[in-house]
């Protein structure tokens, strides 16, 4: 045992390494995060963030990825960072995690790893979805079922899901070590039991851990600002917003604004007060309260009682639970920047 | 046995050498050798038998065969008696194996085979070449690999049986072999006996017999190696170990081993004990569950490495320190006992990184992130905190993770929930740089404090007495290591300066200063918390002389009063205790000062502090002048004439003090038995008073006492005149 030679010769260097690596979470991230824990949520949550033009990303991204990313409803999740995955690997993922999901169908029979079985996975990196270097590369996942009816070419996509991280904050992306892949924004759509199984081989095989993420008000709000300030670039159709109104029986509204009028008042306020090509916090409250007036000048409901559950447009539509819809790319990184965000802010450390 | 096998090895040596030699040379001293040998022979029963095994011919009829019987039976009473030597094993299995009689006489002897020491490799070898043969009843083959699981751990080396490998491994096809060569497969497998062509027979083999445990055992072992090769899971409900061992051997053999006192037989039991139990009653979505311990699947490992999960026991861990492999889940290293031993030896921060990312994770899915807590969980959360607080006791370390947790936790706490867990777990904090100390931990704290019952304040000062005395502790660890100058370099947990700890320390002991007088006159001066409170002092007195840490701090006066007219006389014992040792503290860094050893400086304004203390305690207790000018209290006249209390200045002197007058009492009837009128006031004369302050120090008030006799310069019966502190 070598450390242990090294121990008796310079007692006081290994100790301190030994103190320092069990408290210090690595490199910096004690230092950047762990200086005020308890506020970490407000710190990080950010007040005010850049206007974004719509960006057609047909041009940076597959085309087959857009059109998989588009399709589907995703259920979103946060996960901690993972350790030791490698985008070069990813082709023997997909070989492993094939196999571990026959493997957790047939409890107790063992499965060969490799060769073809009634399941395909196809792991495959998505490039242009990254907007800054630190950020890792997308991963898609999509599950092929081989019906045994059908066999040979015929293969269905059961499930799929993505991992990724737009404009994910730069310090906290590079406080984490080299051995730590940093893609907090995980979303799924298909079986739930599948879902779980995926989850759990990442559990396993990169130690890192998920949980729910659902679309808290403020970030439904942000969404809602955001879809209707792009309204002169790509027409919205309509912004859609729903409540649950804690009444006795419980009341859901749902409210219609025409996209013209959501855009004006969103427009007024920023010609109130906006700040260039930055967009505050208080904007956005005050176009929601815009709205929230004017309702209950017509049906006498405060709405701001009740919890914004779901925001829709032409876009895509969020809702409060964590599951959203991204219908045009245009869009995407803004949405998907703001998820992201979101995401980190769930981090443990 | 040494007396009884040393004879037998030389007959073997003899009989081999006298099939080559007989004919030839008719050497006298060889004759002369053999006849001793032969009478030798003629008296030991055992070597005759042994012979006979040895040499019987094949196709020896066995029935009524008496000769054979006798044999038998000699060789039986001697197996169960002391164990039979590797050499008669060896004479004997062959005999066995080879079919040379019946196969029942082969069962027969099998089931005698119990050795003294140990088993020779070689005759396990021969064993299996004789089950590839193939002449074997099926019976006996079952039996004989039976038996060589049984004593597989008295083998005397493996090497030679891992090489052959292959060839055991070719018997898994056997139908009714295959639980038990699975069995000896998990025994021999190593990473370089796993390969493509051997996972995919044992895969044909699940498919044709289905979830066989002995298959899955063997495969997961597989899976543990090379999780490149195979995925599996375990069902939840998986009978764990082989069930193969056979019970009467193994009773044999343990009497026989007990009669030798041979240790060679330490543990029958399998290394699969060690996997986690699974939790059949798990709940569906339960973020509190530890992952079990697996090998890394991805990462090439070299096939020197050894997975976390095939340790078995102690030893075996420190003899494999250098090699071990960290698991594919940190946070599995929690639910093992044997691999927190380990985790004192990481040196690896992104390991820790790992750790604290899951840690954090179930700590704040649970308590922070869950929207409904539901009561039947609350027994899961309770084992889990108390996993992880007795995991940080062991590593004399709290982790970052659940730090920061309670830090976000703190401000949503109400206080009962899962408390003694959550204080648990506070006390093990390191220590707080005194710039953000408010902020994370008074605050929260102190508005809880106020709010909640006398016995949550009394856990919380607890809390904080256990938290102040870790700090002090690391400290005093750390500066014994850098002994050198303790100033400027040491090294306490986050890398602080001597002078942020004392920054910090200071704000604590201030803290709990403050909470206490607060909560004191809350709680109408409650000995519980009073008792609290000055365990806290207690600690805070000792922080330069036991911790080595220059910083003295007095008690504010909402706790130096309290417990000095407090009505029982357990807190008055114990605030003289502590005025005792804070005087040996002041008394030390004075002379420190003096000597200018370690150049520090107690502001004037402490020794003030102090003085004014003693000054008090000692008017009040002995010179009956409480409450006059100059005392830490001091009460207008008026106010001291309405309270209508004729001599309120001697009300609380050691006699009348509601603490001691118990005492005075007592003292007063032993004294003056035959007095019928109580007059307390008798005591003070003369000698009396002398005998008095005695007589409680009889009874037990040592703290009393110590003051007494370092503070007070001289034990003269009636006035006391000054004190010095000095």
């Amino acid at each position: 045992m070598e450390t242990q030679g090294g121990a008796t010769a310079t007692p006081r260097n290994q100790t301190v390494m030994h103190r320092s690596s069990r408290r210090s979470l690595g490199v910096e991230l004690t230092s950047h995060f762990g200086c005020t824990p308890g506020q970490l949520t407000a710190i990080r949550t950010q007040t005010r963030r850049e206007i974004s033009k719509p960006r057609n990303l047909s041009e940076l991204v597959d085309p087959e990825h857009l059109a998989a990313l588009v399709k589907e409803e995703w259920r979103i999740s946060y996960l901690t960072p993972m350790y030791q995955f490698k985008h070069t690997q990813l082709q023997s993922y997909s070989k492993r995690l094939a196999a571990f999901i026959v493997a957790e169908k047939q409890q107790g029979i063992g499965v060969e790893v490799g060769p073809e079985m009634g399941l395909k996975v196809v792991f495959s990196a998505v490039h242009g979805l990254a907007e800054t270097e630190d950020d890792a590369e997308a991963v898609f996942i999509q599950i092929h079922s081989k019906s045994a009816a059908a066999e040979g070419e015929a293969t269905k996509v059961v499930w799929s899901g993505w991992l990724c991280c737009v404009s994910g904050e730069v310090e906290y992306l590079r406080s984490l070590s080299t051995d730590f892949t940093c893609l907090p924004l995980f979303g799924a759509s298909g079986a739930v039991s599948l879902t779980t199984t995926v989850m759990s081989w990442f559990e396993r095989t990169f130690d890192c851990y998920f949980g729910p993420l659902g679309i808290d008000s403020t970030g439904l709000k942000w969404l809602a600002a955001l879809w209707t300030g792009c309204h002169p670039d790509i027409n919205i159709r309509y912004l859609k917003l729903s409540w649950t109104i804690p009444a006795q029986p419980p009341l859901d509204v749902s409210y219609t604004v025409h996209p013209q009028d959501a855009w004006e008042l969103w427009n007024s306020i920023r010609e109130v007060d906006g700040l260039g090509d930055t967009v505050g916090i208080e904007e956005v409250t005050y176009f929601m309260k815009g709205l929230e007036m004017h309702f209950f000048r017509h049906f006498r409901i405060y709405l701001s009682a009740g919890t914004l559950t779901k925001v829709t447009t032409a876009l895509g539509s969020a809702h409060r639970d964590g599951k959203i819809r991204i219908t045009s790319g245009d869009m995407m990184t803004s949405v998907l920047a703001l998820l992201t965000e979101c995401a980190l802010l769930k981090m443990p450390i | 046995m040494s007396k009884k096998s040393d004879p037998s090895r030389l007959d073997m040596n003899y009989s081999s050498e006298n099939d080559s030699l007989s004919s030839g040379r008719s050497d006298r001293s060889l004759r002369v050798a053999e006849k001793a040998r032969k009478k030798n022979e003629a008296e030991d029963p055992f070597l005759l038998a042994l012979k006979y095994f040895s040499q019987v011919e094949e196709g020896t009829p066995w029935k009524g065969n008496d000769v054979l019987e006798w044999h038998v039976a000699v060789v039986e009473r001697v197996a169960l008696s002391q164990g039979l030597s590797p050499e008669a094993i060896s004479v004997l299995l062959d005999f066995a194996l080879s079919s040379r009689m019946s196969s029942q006489q082969c069962v027969r002897i099998l089931k005698i085979l119990v050795p003294a020491t140990v088993v020779p490799q070689d005759a396990i070898i021969q064993g299996v070449s004789w089950l590839c043969v193939g002449k074997m009843a099926m019976k006996t083959q079952v039996l004989f690999i039976r038996w060589v699981l049984t004593i597989f751990d008295l083998i005397d080396s493996k090497d030679q049986l891992r090489a052959i490998y292959g060839f055991i491994f070719s018997f898994v096809t056997e139908e009714s072999l295959c639980p038990y060569i699975c069995h000896l497969l998990y025994l021999l497998t190593r990473k370089e006996s796993i390969r493509p062509y051997r996972v995919r027979k044992l895969l044909d083999l699940q498919v044709k017999m289905g979830k066989q445990p002995f298959l899955m055992h063997l495969l997961a072992l597989y899976k543990v190696f090379s999780p490149e090769l195979v995925a599996l899971s375990f069902p939840s409900k998986m009978k764990g170990g082989f069930k193969n061992h056979n019970s009467t051997w193994k009773v044999a053999l343990s009497a026989v081993q007990k009669r030798n006192n041979a240790g060679v037989l330490t543990d029958l039991r399998l290394n699969l004990s060690m996997r986690t139990q699974p939790n059949s009653k798990k709940r569906k979505f339960s973020h509190l569950t530890i992952p079990a311990v697996s090998s890394v699947p991805l990462r090439v490992s070299s096939s020197k490495a050894l997975p976390l999960e095939q340790l078995r026991d102690f030893p075996h861990l420190l003899e494999n320190l250098h090699r071990i492999e960290l698991p594919a889940q940190m946070g599995s290293m929690l639910g093992s006992p044997l691999a927190l031993h380990y985790i004192d030896c990481v040196r690896d921060n992104s390991a820790f990184l790992r750790l604290n990312f899951w840690l954090g994770h179930s700590l704040h899915e649970e308590f922070l992130f869950c929207r409904e807590a539901s009561s039947q969980n609350m027994a899961e959360a309770t084992r889990f905190l108390n996993t992880l607080i007795s995991t940080q006791r062991l590593l004399q370390e709290g982790f970052s993770s659940t730090e920061v947790f309670l830090y976000r936790f703190l401000r949503v706490w109400d206080g009962s929930l899962l408390r003694t867990q959550i204080l648990g777990l506070l006390s093990d904090i390191a220590v707080v740089p005194s710039s953000r100390i408010k902020v994370v931990l008074f605050e929260p704290l102190m508005q809880l404090f106020f709010t909640s019952s006398l016995f949550f304040k009394c856990s919380v000062v607890e809390c904080l007495n256990s938290m102040l005395l870790k700090w002090l502790t690391w400290h005093s660890v750390y500066a014994l290591e850098d002994e050198l100058d303790i100033s400027v370099t040491s090294q306490t947990p986050q890398n602080m300066t001597l002078s942020g700890l004392m920054d910090s320390v200071v704000e604590l002991v201030q803290f709990v200063g403050r909470i206490a007088t607060v909560g004191l006159q809350l709680e109408g001066y409650h000995t519980l918390l009073l008792s609290f409170t000055l365990d806290f002092y207690e600690t805070v007195c000792g922080m330069y002389l036991k911790y080595d840490l220059p910083l003295v701090l007095m008690p504010p006066a909402g706790v130096f009063y309290p417990a000095l007219l407090a009505t029982n006389p357990v807190s008055v014992d114990r605030l003289c205790q502590i005025m005792h040792r804070y005087r040996a503290s002041l008394v030390s860094a004075k002379l420190q000062e003096r000597q200018s050893q370690k150049p520090f400086h107690i502001s004037r304004k402490t020794y003030r502090e102090f003085n004014q203390y003693v000054v008090s305690m000692v008017n009040c207790l002995w010179n009956s002048r409480a409450f006059m000018p100059g005392m830490g209290i001091e009460l207008a006249e008026d106010l001291l004439a309405r309270s209508k209390v004729t001599e309120c200045c001697s009300t609380f002197n050691l006699i009348h003090h509601p603490a001691f007058i118990g005492y005075a009492v007592d003292f007063h009837q032993k004294c003056w038995p035959e007095r019928k009128e109580l007059d307390l006031n008798s005591i003070k004369m003369g000698k009396c008073w002398d005998w008095y302050t005695e007589f409680l120090f009889s009874e037990g008030l040592w703290g009393l006492k110590e003051f007494v006799q370092s503070s007070l310069s001289h034990r003269t019966s009636s006035r006391v005149s000054g004190t010095d502190a000095r």
